[in-house]
Order: structure tokens, then C-alpha cells, then sequence
């Protein structure tokens, strides 16, 4: 079965892990060196679905920010999903996020979202408290995520494929 | 000075640029049909890791970037990072029935760039991390003020609430002996009765050691010894250990011998409470780690002194664990075998506090023999009273689920659990533990904050991120402000470190079985 190409952005500040999610969703590999990302990398990965069809995230991940500018922009055009990604020891990386998303809004109205608290691993250093989830979890889809252990990402990435292919 | 006009430029300086243009932009222009057929390509493909003669692999990964995009007008993308690592700014121009993409490098400026963003992005970094550092060491100094006080006040309480709870648990286990013996003479004939008080005398000594380690572990080491010296009659604690451990020994095709010297006419004054504490744990030890040949037990009423010399044919403990055999929930020397590893870290704590000494020889296969020596105590004036009425918990019918990833702390936390009255379920890691939870609702969820993979404040962190309202109480062997402070932010109600104290244990278990599935909690319950 041909699968369906999807273009998926990832969204967050910068250092919150979304190049690593990426890695690890798509190489299971992580590396602790922090690498800031310039521009855009693209990578893609089937997902599998039961009794549906298969779906191609085709993943962007863009370079971290607290507010999207015009090159932002550029690279958001044509998205069908966006992954936010928060780091839960910086609660104003959770904000920025959320402004992103905002912000995001205008261009992609119609976009599957889902949040992405990364970070699990050091859960004793989160700043993020669970009641701020418990609450975010009635509006948005939130997946605690470690790029670290591994923990939540292959599930985050399959609920965005889900959605998309619902 | 106005623009440059290309037309006035001499033929060689044109070449120049020319060629300068081609090594730094490395242009490569791909012609394709509106159904992305390639038609045409100019310029180095393999420069972008673009293998024009694989469609599916090279000129797949360029349609992926404009997915979503409309291909009759233009586009242009700067720095995308290629499958080869090589960036590049992408451009598409739409041309009638065509569409070209056109590929320029991007390597150099992406590099610099990079760079200078790396510099500015760990500088913001490192000043968050030194923000939050700054005030987490406020928080330290604020919240050791107010451990101080509150130890003071919890001290006193403690010692209170211990000597009751200590006299309440030995009332009916003795009462529970007494009966066993009457119960075991008149068994003789019924060979299935007698199997069944064996092993009802087999669980309430390890019951009672259990108890009695436990309590003695509530209190604080830095707490001065409750000591209740009084005339001890030797003989009778000689038969005593002789009924309680001889069916033991008996059942497991050991023999059994204890034997007492009366070689001073003074009369012994001791704790007895502790003088049987200590006896009972490295008989019970003594019992449980051998599997042929005998024990005995010598004790020796000489000089002032009392001597025990406790020895046996058993598995013996290594020279490598000699050091750490009276760490508390250390079983090093006994791997693998059950038990809290309690016993010989109390024995050890009791024999110091009666101002005795304690050694030990051992040969791994052979066996090990300890010998306590203790001097004579003083007869107190006044004993210490410890009639005072025992809290009554009413947690008859109560559900709490446990999860910890070691199965003996687990059962012992069972045990306590289940004499309080808890309904207990366990499970050992914390994936089941959310599931469990979630799914269970128990009145109590009771977890290990060092779980191996997800950890315990993982899990609590999940749980409370999804709604869950339940009671939750961690426990952990990270005894810092910062580790406790880190589980409650996670969601716990309480936090309790490792070794147990057995008295805030139970009372924090009551209050938050007590304040129910919305009731108020997180709080610090350990110093």
C-alpha cells in the first residue's frame, strides 16, 4: 500500500530537543552534544498503522526560536501537522511553544497539533508542573517525551500520524 | 557610486566571476514535468548527495520538500539541510509546462552562521541554568532552616510514638507463642496439625524479629538508647530461645544445642528486650542461612560480663562482604536469599547502645560464629513507662499499590501495609504502576522513586499530567531536600526516605489513606 506523504514541522525553542526527537525517531540515535540547527533538516519515516494506510511523515525540522519570522514562514507553508516541543525543566520553553502555535495559527489554521514535553528523563528538574499539562491536555494532545531513553517519542509521532490519516 | 553595469565588464573579468560564482554556489538546476519527471540537469548532482539515475532514492527527497507547496509559483527556501549533510538554498521556478528546481550552496554561510548562533544560544543557556542554580540554593538554605525546626519537634514525637508502638506489637506476639506451645503438646498425634503450628511458628518468629527490627530501625540513630536495664533471668531466656528456635532448626534436619554457664553469683541486669533482640536476630540468621549440620549458642554469665557465642554450619560470608554485612538493607553476604537485611545492622546498633562489642569469623561454605560480649548495666531509678494507649489506625479495607522494583523491600512493605490493614496490590516498575493506577484507582499509591528505566517521579509526573487525584507517597533512598522537593513538584503527596522509619511510615500511610482521592496533601514528611 502507497503511503501517504504528510509534511510535519517541528516547533519550539531552541535547545528543547527537537533535532534529537527527530534522531531518535528516525535513527533511535542521541547524542548529548547540544548542535544548534541553522536553516531547516528534512528527514522522513513511514508510520504503520493498523488497518489503515501508511502514512510518510516527511519531518522538518526547523531551527528553535521563541517567535516565527518570515523565514519561519517559508518553511511552515505546506504543512499538514505541526509537533510542539517544550523542554520541561524551562517552563518558558512550554510558553514559547505556545506562542509559536499561536502565531502558527494564521498560516496553518487547519494543521494537526500535537506538544511534546521533552525532556522526561530529568523529570526531577522539571519546572513544568503537572497540573499545567493536566490542564493543556483539554485543549491539545501532550505526550511527556525523553529523546534520551526513547520514552513517548515513537507514541507522539504515531498519535500525529493517526490524526492525520483519521 | 551607481550599479554595476554587467554589459561594461571586460570579457575576462566576467570569466572570473563566472568561475568564482561556480565554485562557491555550486549551482545544480533540475528541469522536471508538472508529474516530476526529471527532463534535464545542470551541475554537479553529487555535490547535494543527489543521484539523479535513482528516483526513488535522489529525486524523491527533493519532491519531499515541497510537499504541500503549489508548483506554478515560485519558491525559495533557504539553508535546507540535505540528506548528505550539505546545505543548501532550494529555489523552485515555475517555466510553462516545466518546473525547475535550482540548487545553491549554502555551506559556507550555514557554517558561520551556526556558529555564531551556538555561542549565543549556550550563553542563554548557561545563564537560565545559573538563574535557576541561584535560586535553588535560596530555596536549600530557606527549606534547612525549616527542616531544623521541624526535626526538633518531630524527634520528640517520635520516641513517644515508638515505645507504644514497640510495646503494642510484642503484647500479642508473646501472647501468640504462649499458645503455640500449649497448642504444639497437645499436636503430638496429628502429624498435619503439627506441620501447620510449625509453620505458624515459623512465620510469627520471623514476624516478631521482623517487628522488633523494625521498630528498633524507626528510631534515629542520633536519639539516645531507650535502654531498660532490669534483673534478667538467664535461664528462662535460655529456654525461651531453646522453644522458639529448636522446631526451626529441627525442621530443617539441624541440630540444635544452647547451652548456659552461670559462673557469677551478681545478678544479670540487662535490657532484656534488647539482650533478646539481639539473640533472636543472629539465631534467626544463623537458622535461616544453614542448611546442614548445627547450630549453637553459648552463653556465658562471667566476671560481669555476659558473653554469646552464636555459631553455625552454614553458607558462610565472604571476605569481600565482611565490611558491608551491618549496612542496613545490605544482604551482600546472603545474596539472594530472603529477608529485609535488617538483623545484623540492629544486632550491631543494639550491642553499641549497651556499650558491648560484637565480632564475627566466617569461612564462605563453612560457616560463621559470632560472639556479642556485654558488660553489666545500671539498674535505671525510675523505668521508663510505656503503657500510654497506642493509636488505633482504621484502615480496614483500604486499597494501596505498591510499586518497587525490589522484591524483598516490596513484600516488607506488603507485610506492614497488610497488618495495617491495607488491601495491598504490588507491582514492579513504574509503567504498570500508571497503568495500575489509572485503571485501579487506589486509595494509595505507594512507589519507589528509583525504579530502573522509567523512574518513579517519571511516573508520578505522568499520572498527575493526566488528572489523576489519588494519594501518592514516594519513597526513596535519596534522603536531600532537593530529591524530596523534586518529587512533590512531580506531584507526590509525601515523600519518605529509606531506611523506613516505621513510625512515619504509618502515620503518613493513615493520612493519605485518610484524605481520600481529593483531600489536600504534598507535603514533606521526612527531615
Amino acid at each position: 500500500m502507497n503511503a501517504v506523504a504528510r509534511k510535519l514541522c517541528m516547533l519550539g525553542d531552541f535547545g528543547v530537543g527537537k533535532t534529537s526527537l527527530v534522531a531518535r525517531f528516525v535513527r533511535s540515535t542521541f547524542s548529548e552534544k547540544y548542535l544548534t540547527t541553522v536553516g531547516v533538516k528534512v528527514d522522513s519515516k513511514e508510520v504503520a498503522l493498523p488497518g489503515r494506510t501508511p502514512c510518510k511523515l516527511v519531518i522538518w525540522d526547523i531551527a528553535g526560536r521563541s517567535n516565527l519570522d518570515a523565514l519561519n514562514m517559508t518553511y511552515l507553508r505546506g504543512a499538514s501537522a505541526l509537533l510542539l516541543v517544550a523542554d520541561g525543566t524551562r517552563e518558558r520553553s512550554l510558553h514559547a511553544a505556545l506562542n509559536l502555535l499561536m502565531q502558527s495559527r494564521t498560516l496553518l489554521p487547519d494543521a494537526v497539533v500535537v506538544l511534546a514535553v521533552n525532556k522526561l528523563d530529568l523529570v526531577e528538574q522539571w519546572e513544568v508542573a503537572p497540573a499545567s499539562l493536566a490542564e493543556l491536555r483539554r485543549t491539545l494532545p501532550v505526550h511527556e517525551t525523553s529523546a534520551r531513553s526513547g520514552e513517548g517519542v515513537e507514541a507522539a509521532f504515531a498519535d500525529i500520524a493517526a490524526r492525520l490519516t483519521a | 557610486m551607481s550599479g554595476l553595469d554587467f554589459s561594461a565588464i571586460p570579457t575576462r573579468v566576467e570569466r572570473y566571476l563566472r568561475e568564482l560564482f561556480w565554485q562557491r554556489v555550486h549551482p545544480l538546476l533540475l528541469c522536471f514535468d508538472p508529474d516530476w519527471r526529471l527532463r534535464d540537469v545542470h551541475g554537479d548532482a553529487a555535490h547535494y548527495g543527489i543521484d539523479v539515475d535513482d528516483p526513488a532514492h535522489g529525486v524523491q527527497g527533493l519532491r519531499d520538500l515541497f510537499i504541500g507547496l503549489p508548483l506554478d509559483e515560485p519558491q525559495d527556501v533557504p539553508f535546507v539541510e540535505l540528506g548528505n549533510g550539505r546545505s543548501a538554498h532550494l529555489h523552485l521556478i515555475p517555466d510553462e509546462n516545466l518546473f525547475h528546481v535550482l540548487l545553491l550552496d549554502a555551506e559556507i554561510e550555514r557554517d558561520r552562521r551556526r556558529v555564531q548562533q551556538q555561542l549565543g544560544h549556550e550563553e542563554v543557556l548557561a545563564s537560565q541554568a545559573k538563574s535557576k542554580a541561584i535560586g535553588q540554593l535560596k530555596q536549600i538554605r530557606s527549606e534547612l532552616e525549616r527542616q531544623h525546626a521541624r526535626l526538633e519537634e518531630a524527634n520528640a514525637l517520635k520516641n513517644a510514638l515508638i515505645a507504644t508502638l514497640s510495646h503494642e506489637f510484642r503484647t500479642p506476639l508473646t501472647s501468640i507463642f504462649g499458645y503455640l506451645h500449649l497448642a504444639d503438646r497437645r499436636a503430638n498425634e496429628e502429624p498435619m496439625m503439627r506441620a501447620a503450628l510449625h509453620a505458624v511458628r515459623r512465620n510469627a518468629t520471623y514476624l516478631f524479629t521482623l517487628a522488633e527490627n523494625l521498630l528498633e530501625y524507626g528510631r534515629s540513630e542520633t536519639t539516645q538508647p531507650l535502654l531498660n536495664p532490669t534483673p534478667v533471668d538467664l535461664a528462662a531466656l535460655t529456654r525461651d530461645l531453646d522453644a522458639m528456635f529448636r522446631p526451626l532448626a529441627e525442621e530443617k534436619g539441624l541440630a540444635f544445642h544452647v547451652t548456659l554457664k552461670l559462673d557469677d553469683a551478681a545478678e544479670p541486669v540487662f535490657d532484656e528486650v534488647r539482650l533478646r533482640q539481639i539473640l533472636l536476630n543472629l539465631l534467626s540468621n544463623a537458622v535461616r542461612y544453614t542448611r546442614r549440620g548445627e547450630i549453637t549458642a553459648d552463653i556465658v554469665w562471667r566476671a560481669h560480663t555476659l558473653s554469646a557465642d552464636i555459631t553455625d554450619t552454614g553458607i558462610g560470608i565472604a571476605a569481600a562482604h565482611r565490611e558491608s554485612v551491618f549496612t542496613p538493607f545490605n544482604r551482600g553476604g546472603h545474596a539472594g536469599s530472603k529477608g529485609a537485611g535488617l538483623g545484623l545492622s540492629i544486632v550491631k546498633r543494639v550491642v553499641e547502645q549497651m556499650h558491648g562489642t560484637l565480632g564475627f569469623e566466617s569461612e564462605v561454605g563453612s560457616g560463621s560464629s559470632f560472639r556479642v560480649v556485654l558488660p553489666l548495666a545500671q539498674v535505671r531509678a525510675a523505668a521508663r513507662a510505656c503503657d500510654a494507649t497506642a493509636p488505633r489506625f482504621w484502615l480496614q479495607g483500604r486499597s494501596v499499590l505498591v510499586a518497587d522494583d525490589d522484591p524483598d523491600i516490596a513484600n516488607l512493605l506488603a507485610a506492614l501495609l497488610g497488618d495495617l490493614g491495607f488491601r495491598v496490590r504490588l507491582v514492579a516498575d513504574a509503567q504498570s504502576a500508571v497503568l495500575e493506577a489509572m485503571a485501579g484507582r487506589p486509595d494509595v499509591l505507594l512507589i519507589d522513586v528509583e525504579l530502573s528505566g522509567l523512574s518513579g517521579n517519571a511516573a508520578v509526573y505522568k499520572l498527575r499530567s493526566r488528572g489523576y487525584k489519588g494519594r501518592i507517597v514516594t519513597l526513596s533512598a535519596t534522603a536531600t531536600g532537593e530529591a524530596r522537593e523534586a518529587a512533590l513538584r512531580a506531584g507526590a503527596d509525601h515523600y519518605l526516605t529509606k531506611p523506613l522509619n516505621v513510625e512515619q511510615f504509618v502515620h503518613v500511610m493513615q493520612q493519605a489513606a485518610s484524605s481520600g482521592w481529593n483531600g489536600g496533601g504534598n507535603g514533606a514528611d521526612d527531615p
